[in-house]
Parts: structure tokens; sequence; C-alpha cells
């Protein structure tokens, strides 16, 4: 039924009774840089641990280039790329005897490892043993190994954990050439909602094991909306000159506050503030940030939480849900 | 088999430069100063490899075969690695038997080079080669060597159910040094793992015919080959289903 990379029906996965994971349908289509967002604990890598076949869901189908990963996992496998939690690394080999335990099982040709090495950076450094290198190093080296089979599909959890800012920048710019150049789709996966609005194309927000928001990016960026602040000498007059034009504002500390007006509009309304008289001090625009979203989404952030934002998207009425549970 | 294969020569650098494979010379070295003390009659092969056999088949053997079935998990423990490797296109037996097999060619490797020097110590004491009882010879070593292998997959069970190195180390040698008194008896020797190397070297010898050293070969090794299974079993089991 799909041209899906990843799908997953009724994922669940339960510890000690709390489930990690619940309900969990992930639809990744081919191509895409598909950010796997959530706040610590969400369930992130139980989820990529049960797509890789390393534990066990209790319950749920996952199927991966339309195969089902029970029956065919060793074919799947051979065509995915992963790096899971934090890099594994024999530390008393070098880089590339490191990379050659791998390529032996996967029997790819011995160019490939100084290949992956130079697309991560490591190729000056390969020669020494691993113990001695830093988390970032250790990173890069865990990403050349989820390359080395040359793979259509990657799974990275957190990849850019530990770098610095000039080593996350390159590891991202990494991953968004992954499907550009190579057809590479990818599944990321981060806390960090600003890394994964530069580099992903699509997004499913995860919390406390449920999917509360799947969706394109620009449609995340769409939800979270703008509204125009105007500054001007009398607030009380300037809403009823704004509702002569039929619009309605809030006020906020001495401003009108609109929400979703477009430009003619804002022309016409200024307008017809100044012809009443009204000193105007500043008219801006404010994005609602996605930050903010996030966090009334995940409920992770402050007191005030607005259920009617989060209305679209395959989560919807579980995160109505979700807030419900949180609230009692 | 293929996968099997590309598991084996996988393992084959992870050993890289480790210098474990240094415990398999250094056992028979040991035994060699046994050997020169020992004061044997000239020419009596067998009592020769007796005197030898008993630190390296009640202790070095045992103990031996618990550090290379740790010895071949312990990278993955210490640098993440199960979770790489299994996510790779291999399956879990595949890599399990790999293991396994690794283990065993470190301790076929001590014990050929435990078998060269007793013929070395022989000769070193003016024996005449040619009076080797070479069926006895080869019945004790490899007897030795096949006694090993239920330990070594016993071993290698619990050395993947726990991730440390050194846990089933402490357990090994906290098995192993009871080898001194189960030896004596009849009943329990053949089934304790610990004991069946020293056992399949040493029985039914004149000098050593009390309690468990009075069992025949053969049932002997129809023991170590049942309790082989059953612990290879178990391990596949438990390693085919452990979450990573
Ligand atoms: N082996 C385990 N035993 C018990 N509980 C577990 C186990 N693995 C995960 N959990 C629980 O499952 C939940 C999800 O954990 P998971 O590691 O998937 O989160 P995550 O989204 O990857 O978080 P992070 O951003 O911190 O990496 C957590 O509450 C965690 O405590
Ligand atoms: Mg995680």
């Amino acid at each position: 039924m799909t041209d899906m990379m990843i799908e997953t029906r009724n994922l669940m996965k339960k510890y000690k009774g709390t489930r990690a994971v619940d309900a969990l349908n992930l639809a990744i289509p081919q191509g895409e840089i598909y950010g796997f967002l959530g706040p610590n604990g969400a369930g992130k890598t139980t989820t990529i641990r049960m797509l890789l076949g390393l534990i066990k869901p209790d319950s749920g189908v996952v199927q991966i280039f339309g195969k089902d990963l029970r029956k065919d996992r060793l074919q799947i496998l051979r065509r995915v790329g992963s790096l899971v939690e934090y890099p594994s690394y024999y530390g008393h080999l070098n880089a590339i005897e490191n990379l050659e335990t791998i390529r032996r099982i996967l029997n790819v040709p011995k160019s490939r490892i100084h290949e992956v090495l130079a697309t991560v950076g490591l190729t000056k450094d390969a020669k020494r043993v691993v113990k001695g290198y830093s988390l970032g190093m250790k990173q890069r080296l865990g990403i050349a190994t989820a390359l080395l089979g040359s793979p259509e599909l990657l799974i990275l959890d957190e990849p850019t954990n530990g770098l610095d800012p000039s080593g996350i920048l390159e590891i991202r710019e990494l991953i968004k050439k992954m499907p550009k150049e190579q057809g590479i789709t990818v599944l990321v996966s981060s806390h960090l909602l600003s890394e994964v609005e530069q580099m992903a194309s699509s997004v499913g927000i995860v919390n406390q094991g449920r999917m509360i928001f799947q969706d394109s990016m620009p449609n995340l960026q769409r939800k979270a909306g703008s509204e125009i602040y105007i500054a001007l000498s009398d607030a009380e007059a300037g809403v009823v000159t704004a509702r002569e034009l039929g619009c309605f504002p809030r006020l906020d500390d001495g401003r009108l506050v609109f929400k979703g007006l477009d430009n003619g509009q804002i022309a016409r309304l200024v307008a017809a503030l100044v012809d009443a008289r009204h000193s105007i001090y500043r008219v801006e625009e404010r994005r609602k940030s996605l930050e903010d979203l996030f966090l009334t989404m995940t409920g992770s952030g402050g007191a005030e939480t607005d259920i009617s934002r989060i209305d679209a998207g395959h989560g919807a009425p579980r995160a109505v849900g979700l807030r419900r549970e949180a609230a009692q | 088999m293929n996968q099997w294969i590309a598991a084996l020569r996988s393992e084959r650098i992870k050993l890289g430069h480790s210098r474990i494979l240094l415990l398999a010379v250094i056992d028979p070295l040991l035994c060699v100063l046994i050997g020169l003390t020992a004061g044997m009659e000239k020419g009596d092969w067998m009592g020769l490899l007796l005197a030898m056999s008993l630190i390296h088949a009640m202790f070095f053997l045992p103990m031996l075969t618990g550090i290379f079935s740790a010895f071949v998990c312990r990278y993955e423990h210490e640098g993440g690695g199960w979770k790489q490797i299994l996510s790779l296109p291999i399956s879990r037996p595949a890599l399990y038997l790999a293991k396994l097999l690794v283990a065993a060619g470190a301790l076929a490797l001590a014990q050929i080079l435990f078998a060269i020097s007793v013929v070395l110590v022989g000769l070193y004491q003016g024996f005449d080669l040619s009076l080797i009882p070479w069926e006895l010879f080869a019945t004790r070593l490899l007897g030795g060597f096949a006694a090993c292998l239920p330990l070594a997959a016993l071993q290698l069970f619990v050395s993947t159910m726990w991730s440390s190195f050194a846990a089933p180390l402490v357990l090994n040698m906290v098995f192993t040094v009871p080898n001194i008194l189960i030896v004596n008896s009849a009943t329990v020797g053949p089934y304790y793992p610990w004991a069946q190397p020293m056992l399949a070297m040493m029985q039914s010898n004149i000098d050593y015919n009390f309690g468990a050293f009075n069992l025949p070969t053969q049932s002997l090794m129809i023991t170590v080959g049942a309790s082989f299974l059953l612990f290879l079993t178990a391990g596949l089991m438990y390693f085919n289903r452990k979450p990573v």
C-alpha cells in the first residue's frame, strides 16, 4: 500500500507497565529528511531500536521498504545505516580497522572505507586509535559507519549530540545533502526543535510515547503563525477604529495585537488609525516561535497550554487526551 | 554460512593488537617448569603428560576458557558494539557461533602449544621420541580440548548476559577453585563443567584412580557432548531474544 520508506502501525513498547512508546504511527516518505522530535524520555530511542529489530515491540507492526521487519529483517538491514543513541566503536582499533570490522559483514569494497572517512572529515585521524578520539570524532566515525554500506535509509539518533557548533553545522549540511545527492531517506531524531527546523522536510513530534504531530515542516511553521503588534497613543480608541474596518484586535500592554492580517489589511488599518489622529509608534510582526508551539504541544513549557493550536495532523485527538491526563 | 564466515572474519580484526593470545603461550610455559622439575622416570611419557596436565587441566584450561569467552564479548560491552553489530545484516546465531568459534580456536591454540611443550620437555630430558604413546596422547589432548567446549558455551552465555568483562571471570574463578575437591566425586565430577577438562585429560590412570578419574572416556565424552548442546542451545535462545 505504500511508497513509504518507514511505516509503523500502532507500535507499542512497555517498560514495567508504562508505555515508553504507545500507538505510534510513523509514516516516512521516500527522499524526506524526517525530523523525529521529542523531549528527553519521549520514546525516540525506543522507537528507533524497534525499527532496527534491536528490541521487539509488544504490539504493532514495522514496515521498512514496504517489507515486514519480522520477516525480512536481514534484507532490510542490508539497506539501512544507523547510529543509535551514542556511537559504538572498538577503542583499541583505529578508524580504518573499526570500519573494516563492519565492512566484512556488509561485504562492500574496501574503497568505501576511505570514501566515508573523507565524507565525515576523519581522513587525517584515520590511523589513530579510537579510544583517544574526542566525542565529536567518535560521533563522526559513527556516521561514517552508518554510511559504509551505501544505505537507502539512514536512521540517526541524535547525531549531533556532543558536537561543537561547527561540528553540528557540518553534520547538518552532510545530512541535508543526502536526499539530493544520493536519494537517501533520513530519519533523524533530536530533542532540539531549532535543529530539526534547519534540516528536516517533515516532522514527527512525540511526547510520552505518543505521536502528537506529524506533517511537513512548512505546515508546522504555518501553525506557529504570526501576529501584528501596533503600539499607538490611545489603544482603547484604536480598538474602535479597527473594529470599523472589520479587524478585531486584543489589547496587550497598550498595543493592539492582530492575528492573520494580510498586507492590504495592515495598510488600510494604519491609514485609518492615522486619519483618526492616533500617533503610531511601532508596527511589528512577531512570529509565534516554534519553540513556544513545541513546548505547548509537549506540555513541557509554561502553565498556559492552548489545545486549539494543535488541531491538525494525525496526532491531534491524542494531544488533547494527553493534556487532559496531564491536567488531572 | 556466508554470514558466519563474514562474522568470523570481522571478529578476527577485533582481536587485532590485543595480546590476549599470549595467555595461550604462558600456560604451556608454566607447565614446562613443572615438567622439568617433576623428576619423571626416563621414558615415562604418560607420567610426564599427567604431571604437566595437573595444573594445566585443573586450573589453566578452565580459566582460559572463561577468559576467552568473556574476551570475545568485551569490546562489544565496552564500546556499545552490540547495538551496532546487531543492526547489521547478520543473524544473531551466526554472530554467536562466530564468537564461540573464536574462543574455541584460542583454546585449541593453547592445547596445541601445551602438547608441543610436553614433547619438548620429554626430549630435553632425553626421552625417546619413538616411544610416545601417540594414541593415548591424542585421546587425552583432544579429549581435554573437547571437554572445554561445554564450559566455553556456558561462559559465553554468561558473558553475553552480563554486560561486563570481569563478572563472568569472577564467576568462572569461583567455580574453578573447587575442582580440587570435585574430582573426588564420581557422581558430581563428570557433570561439573569446570572439572570436565581435567577428567578428560587425567582419567583412569594408575596414579589417579580415585573418584571421578575412574570414569571411562566414552561416558565422559557423552556427558561433555550433551552438556555442550545444552549450554549452546540455552545461550543461543537467550541471545536470539536479548533486547539490545
Ligand atoms: N531498557 C529500559 N528499561 C526500562 N525503561 C526504559 C528502557 N528503555 C527506555 N525506557 C524508558 O522509556 C522511556 C523512553 O525512553 P527513550 O530512551 O526512548 O527516550 P528518548 O526519546 O530517546 O529520550 P532522550 O532524548 O533522552 O534520548 C523513558 O521513560 C525510559 O525511562
Ligand atoms: Mg534517546
